[in-house]
């Protein structure tokens, strides 16, 4: 294996790496608001809101991200309703498709950990907040959301990972990322291991400096879970 | 054409294709998971053998296949196997190409990702048998091959079942991916039916509705294995 | 008596039952400034659920809360529950009502400063550094001075719960409400406590202390009151009740916490 056809095969990965970077930074953050939305609605008391987001939750962790990846992307382009609409001109674009679906789907596995990490906040600690006449949004801010923050932090970042090998699906819809060109290179010059290695190891590093971040952040934030330092 | 001539029986119906499909996914599935399980098998041995350039090996496998994308893994293995498989076959006399039939690149590239996580599975579940189990078995006078037949192994799946029922549910999903080796699982027929009636919406809609019905009926299954799992197991009081 | 003679808190005739479990069957109290109540009982007998319904972390289905005047409004719902009809007003009055719980509570997150000034700053939006100062007074008064930087996980129980008693001090409350401060402690570390409460008590706190602590009952409170199934059984001066009170159940009771004591 030449110097030169794997330094080549890495600069041509790495600039595809933004798009990648691009797609996994949109749907993390616009999943992570639909899991807000989600989680609170099953939070809330209202059997409807509570029903619909149990149902929700179940349709996108029950299937295949590819198979509701092609059902916006391929899926939508059926009803001429749509085509007409205002939405046409976004719902065309790959990117947008991509972006959609695979917030639409983080979007159920973030709701069940941040409804997790809600159930864990010790309702003692609530409670004393109530008897100091905290409520409503204050009490969400100042205790509730900073103790579940800590609790969701491990399983989140599990997920958060899972959307970067994620990405590699949106090459099946042909936007150009990391996974795309590597297997170009690989048609083109009929190598078959070193672009899919090159890629692999360029995934690989990038969650790792992810997990590496997530543990930064939870060591940040645990002090007071950690021995006391005299 | 409606839905149901569609998704249907009829002639022009691809409801038994949509169905087997259905099957070729349960099957490569079930063929993953097993591989899987000797792979997880083999981290989870390393770990606890206290062998140190065993366990770095275990970890390091398992760090690598939870550490880049599944589908980067099929076309890796694929791919890969294939090219194995011709270079092999060229040395012999055969020329051309040989290609890796798709089932089987298909299971081993999901049983290698999912050995990475069942690796931890199982050696949380070994964990979790009592020690003083094991010290009894011994004190009796067990060999070692024994005590894993009898005592172990038994333990080891009734506390892997919850995680095992986790990994199940992931298999059938990465499955989906193995349709890029043109496999004809559920995810193919929906594509393939999806192109040739140019119909993509009501394709994918009924091959996702039977996804679902694969995985609620595959957790049904592992709640119930989980309840006579641990019928002898003492619960925390609620 | 506060200076325009009007009680420290009253409570009328509360009633509460968890579905068709009635748990307060119509008890009343009052309190002037001073004033130190025990409430003693048997499990079950309702007294935690009593101190829990007059802060409202439960909702009584009858009665009326009156703090220093203000009575807590409620409205009646149609399944026969009841509630607050002001959220505004609860938080209100939840803030001059100090409240310390069996298990501390205190928020695993924050710091033992931050947790006393917490409430000051942002319930009562009194100034940041006021509440500061104040918090460093009243966690040496508690005798926890040098803690002030520590999180709750790395001190005592008793250290904790001499904290919680710091927090809640640190809202100037009108009354403290104690639910079983010393139930989830070792044996050995109860004492630092009590010493705590009994210095409290004779500051003239108002407090309302459900416990266990026969000694704490007998020596220092000002008015005991023994609930039984829902209902005052006996209620009097310590000197009165402990001395031969006319209740039989009130009798037994006591034996029987001498007996668990030995």
């Amino acid at each position: 294996m030449d110097l030169a056809f794997l330094s080549m095969t890495f600069l041509r990965l790495l600039a595809a790496l933004p798009l990648t970077l691009e797609v996994w930074a949109l749907s993390v953050a616009i999943g992570a608001v639909i899991a807000m939305g989600l989680t609170w609605m099953r939070v809330s008391g209202s059997k409807i809101l509570s029903a619909i987001s149990r149902g929700y939750v179940f349709v996108f962790r029950g299937s295949p991200l590819l198979i509701q990846l092609f059902l916006i992307y391929y899926g939508l382009s059926t009803f001429a309703a749509l085509r007409a609409s205002f939405l046409w001109p976004f719902l065309r674009d790959a990117f947008n498709c991509a972006v959609l679906s695979l917030a639409l789907c983080t979007a159920a596995y973030s709701s069940e950990i941040f409804r997790g990490a809600l159930a864990g906040v010790p309702h003692g600690q609530v409670e004393a907040a109530k008897a100091c006449g905290m409520s409503g949004f204050k009490l969400f801010r100042r205790i509730i959301f900073p103790i579940a923050l800590r609790q969701a932090l491990p399983a989140y970042s599990t997920e958060v990972i899972s959307m970067t090998k994620a990405t590699a699906l949106v090459s099946l819809v042909t936007l150009w990322d990391v996974m795309s060109v590597a297997l170009k290179i690989r048609n083109d010059t009929a190598v078959t291991y070193a672009p899919l290695l090159v890629a692999g190891a360029i995934y690989f590093v990038l969650n790792f400096l992810i997990a590496r971040a997530f543990i930064a952040v939870e060591y940040y934030l645990s002090a007071h879970l950690r021995r006391r330092v005299v | 054409m409606t839905w149901f001539d569609l998704l249907g029986f009829g002639p022009k119906g691809w409801g038994l294709a949509l169905l087997q499909g259905a099957l070729m996914t349960l099957l490569v599935s079930m063929a993953g998971l097993i591989v899987g399980a000797v792979f997880g098998s083999l981290v989870a041995w390393s770990k606890l053998s206290g062998n140190r350039p065993a366990a770095a090996v275990g970890s390091a496998y398992a760090a690598v296949f939870r550490g880049v994308p599944e589908l980067l893994v099929i076309y890796f293995v694929y791919f890969g196997s294939s090219a194995l498989l011709t270079g092999l076959a060229n040395l012999i006399g055969i020329e051309g190409f040989v290609g890796v039939p798709a089932f089987a690149a298909g299971a081993l590239a999901v049983g290698v990702i999912s050995g990475a996580y069942q690796g931890e599975v199982f050696r949380g579940a070994y964990l979790a048998i009592q020690r003083g189990e094991l010290e009894a078995a011994r004190a009796v006078g067990m060999p070692t091959w024994l005590m894993f037949r009898r005592i172990i192994a038994p333990q080891v799946l009734r506390f892997a079942i919850p995680g095992l029922g986790n990994l199940w549910q992931v298999a059938l999903k990465d499955s989906s991916l193995i349709s890029v080796t043109g496999l004809a699982e559920l995810m193919r027929v929906s594509q393939v039916g999806a192109g040739s009636t140019h119909q993509p919406f009501v394709f994918y809609i009924g091959g996702l509705a039977l996804y679902l019905v694969l995985t609620s009926l595959s957790t049904r299954v592992f709640d119930v294995a989980e309840a006579r799992a641990t019928r002898g197991l003492r619960r925390p009081a609620s | 008596m506060s200076e325009n003679g009007t009680s420290a808190i009253s409570v009328v005739n509360m009633r509460k039952s968890f579905g068709s479990l009635e748990v307060l069957k119509g008890i009343s109290l009052t309190a002037q400034e001073g004033d130190v109540i025990s409430i003693l009982g048997s499990s079950g007998s309702g007294k935690s659920t009593f101190l829990r319904c007059i802060n409202l972390l439960e909702t009584p289905n009858e009665g009326t809360v009156t703090v220093g005047g203000e009575t807590i409004q409620m409205r009646k719902l149609k399944d026969g529950t009841a509630e607050p009809a002001d959220r505004k007003q609860v938080d209100r009055i939840r803030s001059q009502l100090g409240m310390v719980f069996q298990n501390f509570c205190l928020w695993s997150h924050m710091t033992v400063l931050e947790n006393l000034i917490e409430a000051p700053v942002h319930v009562q939006k009194r100034p940041r550094a006021e509440c500061i100062d104040e918090a460093h007074a009243l966690l040496k008064k508690v005798g926890i001075g040098d803690k002030a930087d520590y999180y709750p996980s790395h001190m005592s129980g008793g250290q904790q719960q001499r904290a919680a008693i710091a927090r809640a001090l640190a809202m100037r409350p009108r009354v403290m409400l104690f639910d079983e401060p010393t139930s989830a402690l070792d044996p050995e570390l109860v004492g630092e406590v009590l010493r705590v409460m009994r210095s409290l008590a004779e500051e003239g706190r108002t407090m309302l202390v459900v416990t266990h602590e026969m000694s704490f009952a007998r020596d220092v409170s000002s008015r005991v009151m023994f609930l039984h199934k829902g209902l005052v059984e006996a209620e009097g001066p310590p000197a009165e009740l402990f001395g031969g009170s006319k209740s039989e159940r009130f009798r037994q009771f006591i034996s029987g916490q001498a007996q668990r004591a030995d």
